[in-house]
C-alpha cells in the first residue's frame, strides 16, 4: 500500500516517553485546548508561542521532528494552494495593494490573512498527529469512551459509537488487503488500470469496487453473528477489563496546558491582530 | 445424565412462508451429552451450520424444539443464559475478531457478561495460558497466521468460560499446520478442561478424535454411532459424499484382499499395531 506510505495522520509511534504514557483522555483534551486556541490565534507573536509549544512537545514526545515535519509534506500542495487563493481573494477597504497581475491583486490584507490560514492548518495537523503519533488505537478509543459518556445522558449511544470506530479500525487494513487482491486478480484478466484517459480508468474502478462492497457486507453478517454468539448486546451492561486510571504525570500536563493557555489567552487578547 | 443439548423434531426452512422457502432442516432429533466430542459431518450444504446456529440460539426452529440445559431456544429471555452455556467458533478467523489487540479481543466475551474488572482479566489470563498464547497477549491480529488467528477466537470464546464449545469447521481456512494445531486445541479443552465440544468438520482425520459422530446429508440426519462404528459402513459412508480415514480405508482394503487386519481401524497407531502383529 504505497498511498499509506507517506501519511503520518492516524499512525501511532510506539515509545516510553513522557507524553506516550500520559492518561489519552488528557491527551485528547489537551489536543482540544490547543486546536480551539488556534482558531482564535490571529498574530505573529502568538503563532511564535504556539510553535514553541508544540516544538517542546515534540522534543519530550521523544519523536524525531524530521518524522513530524515529513508527515507535513503531503499537505503541502494543499497547503499553498490556499494561501495563493487567500492572497488573491481576500481583501479589506483600507488596505495597501501589493501588485496586481491581469484581474487579480494582491494586498496586504491578503497576504497576512493567507499567512494565518496556512498557519493554523498546518497547527491543527501537527495538533492532531502528534496526539495520534503518541497514543495508540485501543488507548484512543478507550479514552474517546470515556470521555463520551456523560454524553449517553442525553441519548448519544457512546459506547456503540466507540465500538463501531474500533471495528472500523480492526477492518480498515483487512479491507485494504482485500482490495489488493482483487485488483490484482483483474490485472491477471488483462485490465490495464494505468491505460486510457480519465473516464476509461474510473470505468474500470467499478469491477473492483463492487465485489469489495459485497465482501464488506459479508464480513459484517458474520461478524454481527459472532458478535452475538459472544453475548454482545449493545454497551448496556457491559464492563471493561481496563479502566482509564490518571497518574502525577497527567496532572502535571493538566496544569502545564492551563498555564500556557492563560499565557496565550493573554495574548490573544493583547496583542493587536494582524487582519 | 443431564443433555447439555436437545433438538426435538427440529425442523428449519430458510425465509419461511416465502414463495422462495428453502427447506433445510428435516426432523433433527439429536443430544449433545456432557463432557463429550461430538463431530457432525456431511458435504457442503448438507445442513450442518444450520443445525449448528440452532444450539445458541442464533436460528430459532420452524418446528420443533432446541432444549440448552433445559430452556428451550425459543423463549427470547433464555438466549443470554443459553449463550452462556455454548459458546461458538465460526469458519472465518477474521470475521471474528472484534479488537486490534489480542487481549483485548479475548476480553471483548466476559465484558459482554458484565463481569468485574478483576474477573475478566483472570479469565483472560487463564484463556492465553491454556491455549499457550500468552507470547501473543499484546499483537494486532493482522499480524497473526490464519491458525493462530483462530486460537484467538477460541479464547475469546473460552473466557466465557461456556460448558460446550461450537466449532463451525475451525479448520476450514487453515493450513495444514494452523489445522493441527486447532484440532489439538479442540481435544486438549475436551481432555483436560472438561468442555463439551461439538466440532463441525469434513475433514474425516479430525472425527476420528472424536467419541461420536453424525453424518447428514440434504437437511437430514443419516447416521449417528462412534467413528468406530460408521466407519465400518463404508458404502454407506461414500454414498453421502464424505471419504474414510485413511487409516480406515487402508486397513479395509488389506482386509479385503484376505491379510489379517481388522477392517474396523481408525487411528494410525492401531494400524501399526495390527500390522506388526502380521508376521
Amino acid at each position: 500500500m504505497e498511498l499509506t506510505k507517506n501519511i503520518t495522520l492516524g499512525v501511532y509511534l510506539p515509545g516510553t516517553s513522557i507524553i506516550h504514557h500520559l492518561d489519552p483522555r488528557t491527551k485528547i483534551i489537551a489536543a482540544m485546548v490547543l486546536i480551539v486556541l488556534l482558531l482564535f490565534s490571529r498574530s505573529y507573536t502568538t503563532y511564535s508561542l504556539i510553535f514553541l509549544f508544540t516544538a517542546i512537545i515534540v522534543l519530550f514526545s521523544g519523536i524525531p521532528p524530521g518524522y513530524v515535519v515529513r508527515g507535513l509534506k503531503p499537505m503541502l500542495p494543499v497547503l499553498v494552494i490556499m494561501w495563493i487563493f487567500q492572497l488573491f481573494l481576500f481583501k479589506t477597504p483600507d488596505t495597501t495593494i501589493l501588485f496586481e497581475w491581469w484581474i487579480l491583486e494582491a494586498t496586504e490584507a491578503g497576504l497576512h490573512m493567507a499567512n494565518l490560514i496556512t498557519l493554523r492548518v498546518l497547527f491543527l495537523f501537527t495538533v492532531t498527529t502528534l496526539l495520534t503519533l503518541t497514543t495508540s488505537v485501543v488507548n484512543l478509543t478507550d479514552g474517546l469512551e470515556s470521555l463520551l459518556k456523560p454524553l449517553r445522558m442525553i441519548g448519544l449511544p457512546s459506547q456503540e459509537l466507540v465500538m463501531t470506530l474500533v471495528i472500523a479500525l480492526r477492518f480498515v487494513l483487512i479491507l485494504a488487503e482485500e482490495l489488493e487482491k482483487i485488483v490484482k486478480a483483474q490485472m491477471a484478466r488483462g485490465v490495464a488500470f494505468d491505460q486510457g484517459n480519465f473516464i476509461q480508468k474510473t470505468k474500470k474502478l467499478f469491477p473492483v469496487f463492487l465485489p469489495l462492497f459485497i465482501g464488506a457486507f459479508k464480513r459484517a453478517e458474520e461478524l454481527i453473528v459472532a458478535m452475538e454468539s459472544r453475548s454482545y448486546t449493545g454497551g448496556k451492561g457491559r464492563t471493561k477489563m481496563k479502566t482509564l486510571q490518571m497518574s502525577r504525570a497527567d496532572l502535571a500536563a493538566a496544569v502545564v496546558i492551563v498555564t500556557y493557555s492563560i499565557i496565550l489567552i493573554y495574548v490573544i487578547v493583547t496583542v493587536e491582530p494582524v487582519i | 445424565m443431564e443433555k447439555i443439548i436437545e433438538t426435538i423434531d427440529l425442523n428449519y426452512s430458510y425465509r419461511a412462508g416465502t414463495s422462495e422457502e428453502v427447506r433445510a432442516l428435516y426432523d433433527i432429533n439429536i443430544s449433545v451429552l456432557p463432557g463429550e466430542m461430538l463431530a457432525i459431518t456431511g458435504q457442503n450444504g448438507s445442513g450442518k451450520s444450520t443445525l449448528a446456529r440452532h444450539f445458541n440460539g442464533l436460528l430459532t426452529p420452524s418446528a420443533g424444539d432446541v432444549i440448552v440445559k433445559g430452556l428451550s431456544t425459543r423463549n427470547k429471555e433464555n438466549i443470554k443464559e443459553i449463550r452462556k452455556v455454548v459458546g461458538m467458533v465460526f469458519q472465518n478467523p477474521d470475521n471474528q475478531l472484534i479488537s486490534s489487540i489480542v487481549e483485548e479481543d479475548i476480553a471483548f466475551g466476559p465484558e459482554n457478561l458484565g463481569l468485574p474488572q478483576s474477573e475478566i482479566r483472570e479469565r483472560v489470563n487463564w484463556a492465553l495460558h491454556t491455549l499457550n498464547l500468552e507470547k501473543l497477549r499484546y499483537e494486532p491480529p493482522n499480524n497473526l497466521s490464519a491458525g493462530q488467528k483462530q486460537q484467538v477466537a477460541i479464547a475469546g470464546v473460552l473466557a466465557m468460560k461456556p460448558e460446550c464449545m461450537v466449532l463451525d469447521e475451525p479448520t476450514a481456512h487453515l493450513d495444514p499446520r494452523g489445522r493441527r494445531e486447532v484440532l489439538e486445541s479442540s481435544v486438549r479443552l475436551n481432555k483436560e478442561e472438561g468442555i463439551t465440544i461439538v466440532l463441525l468438520t469434513h475433514y474425516m482425520n479430525e472425527v476420528i478424535h472424536c467419541d461420536r459422530m453424525v453424518i447428514m446429508d440434504n437437511g437430514r440426519l443419516e447416521m449417528q454411532g462412534t467413528p468406530r462404528e460408521i466407519f465400518l459402513n463404508s458404502k454407506e459412508v461414500k454414498k453421502m459424499g464424505l471419504d474414510l480415514p485413511v487409516v480406515t480405508h487402508i486397513a479395509a482394503g488389506l482386509n479385503r484382499k484376505g491379510f489379517n487386519v481388522a477392517p474396523d481401524l481408525i487411528h494410525t497407531e492401531e494400524l501399526i499395531d495390527n500390522l506388526c502383529r502380521l508376521k
